[in-house]
């Protein structure tokens, strides 16, 4: 059994920026994540930030890599964890497919799952989560298919669109689900376009952006809503419709088409106004929620959070949890970008250094959340409008839970 | 045929050149490169179905691409349920899809079987 | 609106829950363990989101803050030689 001092759940941003600071400080880590390569989901990232330069996932994990490199840091890939024990006499054995690892600290970094957003037809092969998609086009490059359609719009369904149309992959269009029992959110052309308005700013066409800084007003959307044009609007070529939903995919051994009707602004289906779309891959994009399994398999407690995504385990800025020698970074905090996930990385490093260690790491500490908080003002795209609130709450309870 | 392989990226690059891997799924030989994963061969091969659904045979192919779903759980040099979206290819790989499981109270298999609080009833009274 | 599956692993739909709801009058709790809804392969990483959405819906019960459906490692699939052995083997 290899023996460390900290195991690291995650070789995303979060895990490998917590990876550099543990070892600039003579930290031990073993940073374990099961996809093959590291890099975690900001590995098929790709996109141009309002300034016009490209953030680009690759460069981004080829810069971290590289200090962890230089640091002599151990990063296996391939490997899946599938419980954290609890040692009666302090410590964890983290338990793997491939071997058990043992350590005082654990930084439980794992990141976020996509929610589904279930219509008929979804489990037909050429379905497939908008995730997916990117990681196929991104980091495997191999295309998703022929021509498609993205069903669900979003900020991460949009983003990753206007990547798969840079890979020179055809889409037909980006629409809502159909509505249904699961899809009330996405369904809804009111509740979406409120989302929308969020990266409108980002958008290349001057049209939609000076219409963003009006659509703030509720009552603007509203209209925006009401008499959103029936082709769409386009967004580099590509319609994304707010008054079009997907009832069906069609298929009998994988995707052949899907069937579009018009909807209401409150998402119910226009009879007499189906189409028949001809692709051959559905991209599903219904958000994402934070991967808390492991931090609910060792115990820690939780909070149900709409701002941050879902069920969060309980922690500070600091990323400490309410268990000793347990850590949070990441997308399992609550979704924010990549950038977030590698500053609270960072601030999670700094954190079992300074409690583990006798070094002084109280500035750095406190620079490394200042620069959390400020990446957060500075987000061109937020995934959640009150997120500052969301953070808020988890802290006070993980406060409350700490002093009782 | 169409290259499915996006082989120029106007910000990713162009793809390197890549050793040529060999492997055989379902009896047949296909050709990925280096450091495909099984998924990602397969579909740059034109290939979605990865297996059918133990009870309901109805195919399926990679639904999440990283690991989370287990949609994609393939048989390799006979280990079964490895994940396809996780796993590089390597020469002469075997990868083997999953197919309809015998089910024991299914109504064909066994018509003797006990499946209802009232077949047993029957069965005690005999 | 047309049936479509709910969770993928175990192919349960929402015609399937909803039945079982109005059979068994039930918890949420109940009704996933009557019909594996989020017990599948996966542990419910796919479908738990939505699968919790219907219930709510179905009985009535608003979320709360516990991670529901008790989350009890392993929480990978593993094999048993697996977990009895240091390292993985045939």
């Amino acid at each position: 059994m290899k023996k460390t001092d900290v195991v690291i759940i995650g070789a995303g941003p979060a895990g490998l920026s917590a990876a550099i600071e543990c070892k600039k400080h003579d930290v031990d880590v073993i940073v374990v994540d099961e996809f093959p390569k590291p890099g975690g989901r900001m590995l098929g990232q790709l996109h141009q930030e309002p300034n016009g330069e490209w953030w680009n996932g690759i460069k981004e994990t080829d810069i971290l890599m590289e200090k962890a490199e230089e640091l002599n840091t151990t990063i296996e890939c391939g490997i899946a964890v599938h419980h954290i024990e609890t040692l009666p006499d302090g410590g964890y054995t983290v338990h793997t497919n491939k071997e058990r690892f043992a350590a005082e600290n654990v930084l439980i970094a794992t990141g976020a799952a996509e929610v589904a957003a279930p219509i008929p037809g979804w489990t037909l092969p050429g379905v497939m989560s908008i995730g997916a998609a990117q990681v196929m086009t991104n980091v495997h490059r191999v295309k998703a298919g022929e021509k498609g359609i993205v069903v669900g719009v979003n900020v991460l369904s949009a983003a990753i669109a206007r990547e798969l149309q840079l890979a020179g992959i055809d889409l037909h269009s980006m629409a809502l689900p159909a509505k249904n029992a699961v899809s009330e959110e996405q369904a809804h052309p009111q509740k979406v376009m409120d989302g929308l308005v969020r990266i409108a700013h980002l958008a290349p066409s001057k049209f939609i952006q000076f219409g963003s800084k009006f659509a703030k007003n509720s009552f603007v959307r509203n209209i925006a809503t009401k008499f959103f044009p029936k082709g769409g609007v386009k967004m580099w070529g590509m319609p994304i419709h707010v008054r079009k939903a997907v009832t069906k995919i069609n298929g009998t051994e994988k995707v052949e088409s899907v069937t579009m009707v018009d909807v209401t602004t409150d998402g119910e289906i226009v009879p007499n106004t189906e189409q028949h779309i001809d692709v051959d891959f559905v991209c599903i994009a219904g958000g994402l929620y934070p991967l808390a399994e492991l931090a609910a398999a060792v115990g820690l407690p939780f909070q149900y959070s709409e701002e941050l995504g879902g069920h969060v385990p309980l922690h500070n800025e600091a990323m400490e949890t309410n268990v000793a020698g347990i850590y949070v970074a990441g997308n399992i905090t609550g979704i924010e970008s990549a950038k977030v996930a590698r500053a609270q990385g960072k601030a999670a490093g700094l954190s079992i250094v300074k409690n583990t260690t006798e070094q002084n790491v109280t500035a750095a500490l406190q620079d490394a959340l200042h620069e959390v908080r400020e990446t957060r003002q500075a987000a061109s795209i937020q995934f959640h409008p009150r997120i500052e609130e969301g953070r808020s709450a988890i802290n006070t309870s993980f406060q409350n839970k700490a002093t009782n | 045929m169409t290259s499915k392989r996006i082989d120029n990226h106007p910000v990713l690059g162009k793809l390197s050149d890549k050793e040529k891997i060999t492997f055989q799924f379902d009896g047949k030989t296909y050709e990925g490169y280096e450091n495909d994963t099984i998924a990602s061969a397969l579909l740059a091969n034109g290939i979605r179905t990865l297996r059918k659904h133990e009870n309901t045979g109805n195919p399926r192919g990679i639904y999440c691409n990283i690991g989370h779903c287990f949609e994609c759980r393939v048989t390799v040099d006979h280990q079964s349920n490895i994940r396809a979206c996780l796993t590089p290819i390597q020469e002469n790989m075997i990868v083997e899809s999953g197919q309809v499981q015998p089910h024991p109270l299914h109504p064909d298999n066994d018509t003797e079987a006990i499946r209802t609080y009232e077949d047993f009833e029957q069965w005690e009274e005999e | 609106m047309e049936d479509f599956v709910v969770c993928r692993c175990e192919e349960v739909s929402l015609k399937e829950l909803e039945e079982t709801a109005e059979k068994y009058d039930c918890s949420a709790r109940e009704l996933k363990l009557r019909t594996r809804a989020g017990m599948g392969f996966c542990g419910g990483r796919t479908c738990r989101p939505a699968v919790d959405k219907v219930l709510t819906d179905i009985t009535g019960e608003e979320p709360t803050d516990a991670v529901p459906l008790k989350v009890a490692p392993p929480v990978r699939p593993i094999s048993l030689s697996g977990l009895g052995g240091e390292s993985s083997d045939k």
